[in-house]
């Protein structure tokens, strides 16, 4: 009774005694400095909110919002970085030469009809392999059948799309091969065209649709698969009117995913394709490198490229998904 | 329970799973193959072995520099994301926030922006605030794009924790601050290690932000492509096997630990 009642009263009205610690900790949390800083934060309530939200919201707003808002400013400044001499003044110029130009237009084109394609063969090759791993395989063997999966993706962007040459290259392993079987005399030119970059970015993407889809098709209950089979329906329609509708979620989470990471890639189409495949990064990264002062115009491109590429998304997940926000 | 998958497609999509692995295996070992070719170009067959070109590259003092510069920095950011992803997931399950839904999607904001403008709209960002490209500019660029990963992790193993232990904690005398690093952060502890391992492999991985916020040091990314650019030779295939191997070692271990951690 007479030590609960202290225990209590420790709690209550702290300082009164010294809470006792039995490690090292003690002597940080009783030294003098700890107890005027952090110890003084805490005993209010004001100290507790500014310790717990002050770091974290000070970031969100400065690192996460900043930068966007910073590129949104400059696009509408007429010059920048601010030279002697110059006025910076307010337009909307930047934005105009984007639809003035086909040169600029082409590749955002290009950009969003490459990035959709490789959306859609990521998906129809993904999807057997996710099925066959949430479905066919038993639950025991599933961690070891997805670790296989993952492997590859420890190498980085560069080192993927590096080995993707050594295959497709006029004396890469697959012209080697057909040579050697006598099907071709001279070898197909297949890198540094549409062909190479597809490939390299599904390639470089899959597992980004492998895991949505994977735990979506894993959430269905065999029991349906059954109930289904028990009242006549073969495969296909087992698979049409039960599996695709509920793995929706999986397929929109994973198609916005990968569409968006194709959209923003950088590296791969400057080492895979060629002078028929320039994308609509490279062109906004010609703006940042070389002459300064077209950072407005950059800046207002990489926005142009953000919002349609947020928008298609939307779409997207809109008129697949149903409801708005169910993806990511 | 009966199985429903016939005999059919289920040979089929188990040799369209080995075909997959092997399309995803092939470039690789390919890439591996090759850094053992005894000439100094590119190409198939190999022919002659050698190991050369690891010799090479283990005196290159280039590769050597870019190694130590890309683990100083992945160092440095995984140190600063998880701090501050821990922070934020602590404030995103903290009693009565308001604009709970908010913080969270800004936290996971750098994650769905597109890469190269993250990697534009960070170099704007630190020209604005007067910091010079760099060292310190990268650390930063790859601390924004590792702190929603970790910010996720760490709430995913927050919200299995039990309330109870941090009322115990308090209860028994703990202040809110002396709770936390006694009681919340070993909780966290194994999804944590698993987060940084995480962010360690996107910061040497990364290329674009590197591209945009660098100086003239290279990173081991930037290094590779510079090369790559320059002409293609056995040495980047030796180069490139190294990094391979040495970041799915630590992948895999990364992946050995989270699941350790789940299953606990």
């Amino acid at each position: 009774m007479v030590n609960s009642n202290t225990i209590a009263g420790d709690a209550a009205g702290r300082g009164a005694s010294i809470p006792k610690y039995s490690t090292g900790i003690a002597r940080i949390v009783n030294s003098a400095i700890y107890r005027h800083t952090l110890g003084a934060a805490v005993e209010s309530r004001i100290g507790r909110v500014i310790l717990l939200a002050g770091v974290p919201l000070i970031w969100l707003v400065m690192l996460h919002i900043g930068p966007i808002y910073q590129m949104l400013k400059i696009s509408l400044l007429s010059h920048y970085p601010v030279q002697p001499g110059v006025e910076s003044h307010f337009t909307l110029d930047n934005y105009a030469i984007f639809f003035r130009e086909s040169l600029y237009f082409t590749p955002l084109i290009k950009s969003f009809i490459f990035a959709t394609a490789a959306t859609a063969a990521t998906l129809v090759v993904v999807y057997p392999v996710a099925y066959y791993v949430a479905k066919i395989v038993k639950p025991e063997g599933r961690s070891k059948a997805l670790l296989l999966l993952l492997v590859p993706f420890w190498a980085g962007e560069l080192i993927r799309t590096f080995s993707v040459i050594m295959l497709l290259a006029n004396r890469g392993a697959v012209n080697v091969l057909l040579r050697e079987i006598g099907l071709i005399d001279r070898p197909i030119p297949m890198l540094y065209t549409s062909f190479s970059l597809g490939f390299g970015l599904v390639y470089l993407i899959c597992l980004y649709m492998l895991l949505p889809l994977y735990s979506a098709i894993e959430k269905i209950p065999g029991q349906y698969l059954d109930a289904a089979a028990d009242l006549g329906a073969g495969p296909f329609t087992r698979f049409r009117r039960i599996i695709l509708p509920l793995s929706k979620d999986g397929i929109v989470s994973g198609c916005s995913l990968v569409f968006l990471t194709c959209i923003g890639v950088f590296a791969t189409p400057m080492l895979l394709g060629g002078p028929n495949t320039v994308m609509f990064p490279e062109t906004i990264s010609g703006f940042f490198h070389g002459a300064s002062d077209k950072w407005p115009v950059g800046a207002a491109f990489a926005l142009i490229m953000l919002v349609t590429a947020l928008i298609a998304a939307g779409i997207f997940m809109r008129l697949v998904g149903g409801k708005k926000g169910s993806a990511i | 329970m009966r199985n429903t998958v016939s005999d059919g497609p289920r040979t089929t999509l188990t040799a369209f799973y080995w075909a997959f692995i092997l399309y995803l295996l092939l470039p690789l070992t390919l890439m591996m193959a090759m850094s053992f070719k005894d000439a100094n170009f590119v190409a198939f067959p190999i022919g002659d072995w050698t190991l050369d070109w690891y010799a090479k590259v283990m005196q290159d003092k280039q590769f050597l520099e870019a190694c130590l510069y890309s683990i100083m920095i992945a160092a440095a950011s995984t140190l600063a994301a998880t701090t501050l992803g821990t922070w934020i997931a602590m404030l995103i399950v903290a009693d009565g926030i308001r604009g709970r839904t908010i913080i969270f999607a800004l936290a996971c904001l750098p994650a769905v922006v597109p890469g190269m403008i993250s990697a534009i709209s960070l170099r704007i960002f630190i020209s604005t605030i007067d910091m010079p490209t760099g060292t310190a500019a990268i650390i930063l660029g790859h601390t924004v794009h590792a702190v929603p990963f970790v910010v996720v992790m760490a709430l995913t193993r927050l919200r299995s924790m039990p309330r109870n232990l941090v009322d115990a904690a308090r209860d028994l005398g703990a202040d809110g601050v002396v709770a936390f690093f006694r009681v919340t952060l070993p909780y966290l502890g194994p999804a944590l290690l698993g987060g940084m391992i995480f962010c360690v492999l996107l910061s040497i991985d990364d290329f674009v932000r590197t591209f945009f916020l660098g100086g003239y040091r290279p990173t081991l990314p930037m290094l590779i492509f510079a090369k790559v650019q320059g002409g293609m030779s056995p040495e980047i295939n030796a180069m490139a096997t190294i990094v391979l191997v040495v970041t799915a070692a630590v992948g895999l271990y990364a992946e050995f630990i989270t699941r350790r951690a789940r299953t606990r």
